[in-house]
């Protein structure tokens, strides 16, 4: 089963090909051009857009802007090629490149993104709860690293690959495909009327 | 055919039209009534409704026009200027539209969008003609030679005339869009009963600010029992303002430019008193002065395509 997977939510895309569980390719992208990148792992692999059986795209949280180019691209392939898909949380592919590690993704306005009991939520970085030797990974950990540091947490170097989203993960990570249409974005903030 | 994406502003639209320009489907989803409680159009807000909307539109259309997916030959979406998030929506879905199906894209600039609403069947107008777009995000005066040339003759330098009606109207306690609310509450007022300052500012361009006081001080001015009784007057009269700027301004390109054939595209060309000081001036239907997808589509006619792969890295642009 060719499975095409991508995530734009974050501020460093991901996209990768995979074809049952083994990973054709996989490719560092931005938002704007991760159709270029989605088009270099098909040709590398010499398969054609029509011969992808599913779809699994990250929902985020993350920027608004990058949830809905992630999400408008899977709409767009769904209605031209008739395949299904799966939303992957952002932060579930981050901690599953990760194992052990806390998931923090920056969400501006001195906020991060992070899943606090089971949950995703958008709170202030002070506001975590980090037991000492905790491992924090994306983004997020980068930008407030001393802060994580002072109450105890480790944040890997910046060039640390576990910060970067990898879209294997995603397909990995991918349940029941359904139609791509149903395939909410994770804003988890409401939408400023002045923003 | 061509397939038409519009997500600029506040509507989400899919057009199917054909190279001699008919319309076969045109679908406009609006977001009015959900940006009425702001008063205006929130950019996130209409952000996230696009991409719920996008694909359902396209769906629709090809379902009006009985047509599937194989019969379009190039994808046409609008590039810009407008919000640049829901600008993003269409042009990453009109790209993996393209992308799967190896199309060409045409990427469209809106304001070539509302001129090329005057080339649809089944009274396509000819360049050329001087035009007056006036629109919710922009004024302009266009000294169109042909379907592909344009000179930008006038502009405004501050809100755009469509702004300056949502805005009056807010004002006034009138709801969005405020136009259509100002428009018709004006058909019960007299427009001379205010004397609102029409702008003079310098060459073909216009400026709608002061205009915006002028109406915020007369409105302080009365009291509250006192506004209810003087609200029609009021809109009267601020209507006739704005569109003294605008027939007097467009008269005066015509003039400049040597064209003795006028036309009005836009949200503000639906306006009543508009339409009625220029007689003479050529419209569009009120379905296609509004933002819709016809007329990118109808513009793709007349712009360059871009080949696959060229256009996978293309960005959106709010402004020029």
């Amino acid at each position: 089963m060719l499975t095409l997977a991508f995530d734009t939510a974050t501020a460093t895309a991901t996209s990768a090909l995979v074809d049952d569980g083994e990973v054709l390719g996989e490719r560092v992208s931005r938002a704007q051009s991760l159709l270029e990148d989605v088009d270099a792992l098909l040709r590398q692999a010499g398969a054609h857009p029509s011969e992808l059986d599913r779809l699994a795209v990250g929902i985020g949280p993350g920027s608004f802007t990058g949830v809905r180019i992630g999400l408008a691209v899977a709409r767009g392939l769904a209605l031209s090629l008739d395949v299904p898909g799966a939303g992957v949380s952002t932060l579930a592919a981050l901690a599953a490149g990760a194992p052990g590690a806390l998931a923090v993704i920056d969400a501006k306005r001195r906020e991060v993104f992070a899943i606090v009991d089971g949950e995703p939520r958008a709170l202030a970085p002070a506001e975590l709860q980090l037991a000492p030797g905790t491992v924090c990974i994306g983004d997020g950990a980068i930008r407030y690293r001393d802060l994580f540091e002072e109450r105890g947490a480790v944040v890997p170097a910046a060039d640390d690959e576990r910060h970067l989203p990898r879209a294997r993960f995603h397909a990995a990570l991918a349940g029941e495909a359904g139609p791509v249409d149903e395939i909410e974005p994770l804003y988890l903030r409401v939408p400023d009327a002045d923003a | 055919m061509i397939l038409g994406i519009e997500t600029s502003c506040d509507e989400t639209a899919a057009a199917l039209v054909t190279e001699e320009g008919e319309i076969r489907a045109s679908v406009v989803a609006s977001q009015a009534e959900l940006h009425a409680r702001y008063g205006g159009v929130v950019p996130e807000v209409a952000s996230r409704r696009h991409l719920e909307l996008v694909t359902p539109v396209i769906r629709e259309t090809l379902g009006v026009a009985g047509a599937t997916l194989d019969d379009v030959d190039r994808i046409a979406v609008t590039q810009g200027p407008g919000l640049i998030g829901a600008l993003l929506v269409g042009l990453a879905a009109a790209k993996a539209l393209a992308w799967s199906r190896r199309l060409p894209l045409v990427p469209v600039d809106h304001l070539d969008g509302h001129v090329a609403s005057l080339y649809l069947q089944p009274e396509p107008l000819e360049p050329p003609f001087l035009c007056l777009l006036a629109s919710g995000g922009h004024t302009m005066l266009l000294d169109v030679r042909s379907h592909t040339e344009r000179e930008l003759l006038g502009t405004t330098l501050d809100d755009a005339a469509g702004e300056a009606f949502d805005k009056g109207a807010r004002l006034l306690g009138l709801g969005y869009p405020g136009g259509r609310e100002i428009d018709r509450l004006a058909q019960d007022g007299d427009p001379a009963a205010y004397a609102f300052p029409v702008a003079r500012v310098p060459g073909l361009d216009f400026s709608f600010s002061g205009l915006k006081t002028a109406l915020l001080y007369a409105v302080r001015d009365l009291g509250e029992e006192e506004l209810a009784e003087r609200r029609a007057d009021l809109a009267a009269s601020y209507q006739h303002a704005i569109v003294r700027a605008l027939v007097e301004r467009t008269q005066e390109a015509a003039r400049q430019a040597g064209r003795d054939r006028i036309a009005i595209v836009g949200g503000v060309a639906a306006n009543s008193e508009l339409r009625a000081s220029l007689p003479a001036a050529i419209a569009a239907p009120l379905s296609l002065c509004t933002d819709n997808a016809a007329m990118i589509a109808s513009a793709a006619r007349w712009t360059e395509p871009v080949a696959y792969p060229r256009y996978l890295a293309l960005d959106a642009y709010a402004s020029r």
